[in-house]
């Protein structure tokens, strides 16, 4: 009778197997994932012991970390230098990503990655500083290639930081179209961005297109921009935070004007990049404004309708706009540092191949690059390079070294608020710019 | 035949049928042998050590760097509660408590309201009841990033249906993610929107253990739906009820998508919460203790109201 109950509800001392048994068997298989984990920290040292991890984001086009793959996978070292490994790392969380690998030592021995991230790491202690590299730039010439001032903001005291490969320029781009139907000139100073937006404001066009909300810092970019345009900026030349000034104080009081005046879209605090993209897709919107260097591409629109507007001048006469110099690092949790240098030297010798290919959207740190046919083929490039690149100043302006300051600057939640308290035209320049300071100097290591 | 109203009323509030099993007359622990019971010990034991290896490990990191200066790599100096302290005497903390507090009131209470309502609905005889059963659970099955972007096309520009609706019957254009005010009401518009099948899965589950017969009897003694609604629905679905709370004030408070896909905590903080701001703290201002130590004050909050909530539960059993 006994056996044709449910097993469950047998007597332990019944079924087929004994709790002894049991109780063993359970704790083998908690065991093995424990064990598995403790396993793996053996190979959990960086390179794997036989390559140089790079660690790559996604850049530029759909087909971008292809190319970039192939530079890596075709990258043959010489005498007992290692091989390298190429890994994609996504740009959610790569903060995260990074911080955790580093923090457990299976993080990368080379990377790309944020554009003040090398600034952060060399803070901690992670970072492996590049002056070999540098040697070795100089001693195959590339060194004389790089673009006037692109890597002095990586020059520390104890050393290079990182090595620049691309430029992420902020540019100002108009729609030529709608400023002919509006009867005005690209504007080249602030008065004539005023008269400008007030034209096209009159056929419906967004006069000055700018966006602040989820995951937008162009709005970030356009405050600090317009303060650097006024020979302001965030920091003093001393390094040091300097924000409420007479000079930064106007930029921002031009900010509120053009609000005031309907020529900055009052919904555009909120806007995504993707809100953001949609008023320069909309051809009968978004008619001037900062943007990345490669909107046409970014938006579908090569029909030459959308323009490199020209270098505006500050009402002091002052000219200049951001650049966000993108850059490789080294890290000293590394297989071999010998290795990661030698790889780093090569991976510089074959970008172009990128731009080549047309694969980037940013603007190349190297002379020779601007140069290809390819990417002088885009007229706005050209007008990039030739007019725009030389007034570029980094987040560190008016002083002139980044540090792990700029990346707390650059998505913090001060700069962020400050310019969602501007593109909403709430108070006045002075009182925000305070705010801000205010913000910044209580998260910033001094 | 001896079943008295009382007793029949009693039994109805536990959710049983008339002439249905009652409680046990006797403990079922005393019963246990003290080998049984050393039995159960040994076999909860694995899954207790994971439990504590899981959950206590990052338990014990995250009140390490809420108690110290350092960042994602290194926990830095030891700093006491100053990281609390310094989080306690933010005006933006206290802004963004107040948000979560709106937040979590609004996204509970009204998916609540909204997800009873259609399970009341649902338990009609209406055509194509399946249809919508499975159309209503679309806002909670659908990616949060999904139906964020989704929101966003309808209310971010003034070019957006939503907005052109307004604009088309005389209400202006609304700025409802650039307006302060209108942004908090979107964001918890959109939080009941996406939460409210949960409730109403909650609900009529819950609804499917009330019997019939209550109801009837309730008819033929006169009780109008309102009276029956009260009387009957809300008592005997309670426990759920309290547990479907719990469980959305948990996933409101610690919302994040929600809110940063919709608006990223803007325009200047109106819809930042607790968990948005932590996060902000820890990866945008790097400041990883005084972040942790939000986390913290959150998760004592929540154990706070959910034992509330909890007592609740067992004194509506015990009733």
């Amino acid at each position: 009778m006994t056996s044709s109950r449910p097993l469950s509800r047998q007597p332990f001392s019944r079924q087929p197997f004994s709790r002894r048994g049991f109780l063993g068997l359970a704790a083998a298989a908690a065991a093995v994932p424990a064990l598995a984990a403790c396993g793996g920290g053996s190979a959990s040292k960086s390179g794997g012991g036989d390559a140089i991890k790079f660690w790559d984001m996604p850049w530029g086009t759909p087909a971008y970390n292809d190319a970039a793959k192939k530079i890596v996978e075709g990258y043959a070292p010489t005498g007992s230098n290692l091989k390298a490994s190429y890994q994609i790392i996504q740009w959610n969380n790569f903060y995260q990503t990074f911080s955790s690998a580093i923090a457990s030592k299976t993080g990368p021995a080379v990377s790309t990655g944020g554009g003040f991230q090398a600034f952060q790491f060399e803070q901690q202690g992670a970072i492996a500083y590049a002056d070999k590299v540098i040697d070795a730039l100089k001693k195959n010439g590339q060194y004389d290639d790089f673009l006037p001032g692109v890597l002095d903001p990586f020059k520390s005291d104890k050393g290079y930081v990182a090595v620049p490969w691309q430029l992420d320029m902020r540019v100002m781009w108009y729609r030529k179209s709608l400023f002919d139907k509006a009867g005005v000139a690209a504007p080249t100073d602030w008065k004539g961005i005023l008269e400008a937006g007030k034209a096209l404001k009159k056929i419906g066009a967004g006069g000055f297109v700018t966006g602040a909300g989820a995951g937008n810092f162009m709005g970030n970019h356009l405050v600090v921009q317009t303060m650097v345009n006024n020979g302001g900026g965030v920091w003093g030349t001393d390094g040091q935070i300097d924000v409420v000034n007479d000079r930064n104080i106007e930029a921002i009081e031009f900010l509120y004007e053009l609000y005031s005046n309907g020529i900055i879209d009052p919904a555009a605090v909120s806007y995504t990049q993707d809100n953001h993209d949609a008023q320069w897709k909309d051809k009968t919107k978004g008619a001037y404004g900062l943007h990345v260097a490669g909107l046409t591409n970014r938006v579908g629109d090569t029909s030459g309708d959308l323009q490199v507007a020209p270098v505006v001048s500050g009402p002091h006469g002052d000219k200049g706009t951001l650049v966000f110099p993108n850059n490789i690092m080294m890290y000293k949790n590394t297989p071999s540092q010998d290795s990661s240098e030698a790889f780093l030297v090569a991976y510089l010798g074959q970008i172009k191949e990128l731009w080549k290919q047309k694969q980037m959207n940013a603007l190349p740190v190297f002379k020779s690059i601007t140069e290809l046919p390819e990417f002088t083929s885009d007229p706005n490039n050209v007008k990039i390079i030739k007019e725009w690149q030389p007034i570029a100043k980094t987040f560190a302006s008016r002083g002139t070294k980044l540090s792990a300051n700029t990346a707390v600057l650059d998505g913090g939640q001060a700069l962020t608020q400050f310019a969602q308290t501007v593109l909403s035209g709430k108070g006045d320049a002075k009182t925000a710019l305070k705010a801000f300071e205010d913000g910044l100097k209580s998260v910033v290591k001094s | 035949m001896t079943t008295t109203t009382d007793t029949g009323l009693a039994r109805a509030r536990r959710g049983l049928a008339p002439g249905g099993p009652g409680r046990p007359a006797r403990n079922r622990a005393s019963r246990l042998s003290s080998q049984t019971t050393k039995t159960y010990f040994w076999l909860i034991l694995p899954s207790v050590l994971l439990l504590l290896l899981i959950n206590g490990y990052p338990l014990v990191y995250a009140a390490i760097q809420a108690t110290h200066n350092g960042s994602l790599i290194e926990a830095g100096d030891f700093v006491g509660f100053a990281n609390f302290t310094e989080v306690l005497a933010s005006a933006a903390f206290w802004k963004a408590v107040q948000f979560t507090i709106v937040f979590t009131i609004v996204g509970v209470f009204g998916s609540w309201s909204v997800g009873l309502g259609l399970a009341l609905l649902l338990r009609t005889r209406i055509p194509a009841r399946g249809f919508f059963k499975v159309l209503l659970l679309l806002p909670w099955v659908v990616p949060i990033v999904v139906s964020s972007t989704s929101w966003n096309w309808l209310v971010a520009s003034p070019g957006s249906p939503t907005s052109a609706l307004f604009n088309a019957l005389g209400l202006g254009t609304p700025l409802f993610l650039a307006d302060p005010t209108l942004a908090q009401v979107t964001v918890c518009v959109f939080k009941v929107w996406i939460s409210f099948p949960f409730m109403m899965m909650m609900s009529a589950s819950a609804l499917t253990s009330v019997d019939n017969t209550v109801y009837e009897a309730a008819s033929m003694d006169g009780a109008t739906r309102w009276q029956q609604f009260t009387g009957i629905t809300l008592p005997l679905t309670a426990r759920s009820t309290y547990i479907s709370w719990i469980l959305m004030t948990i996933f409101c408070v610690n919302d994040f998508p929600t809110i940063y896909l919709l608006t990223g905590g803007g325009p200047v903080d109106a819809t930042t919460s607790l968990v948005v701001y932590a996060y902000r703290k820890v990866f945008q201002d790097f400041q990883t203790g005084p972040g942790v130590a939000i986390a913290f004050l959150m998760t004592l909050t929540l154990v706070i109201i959910s034992t509330i909530l909890y007592r609740q539960i067992r004194k509506s059993s015990v009733e």
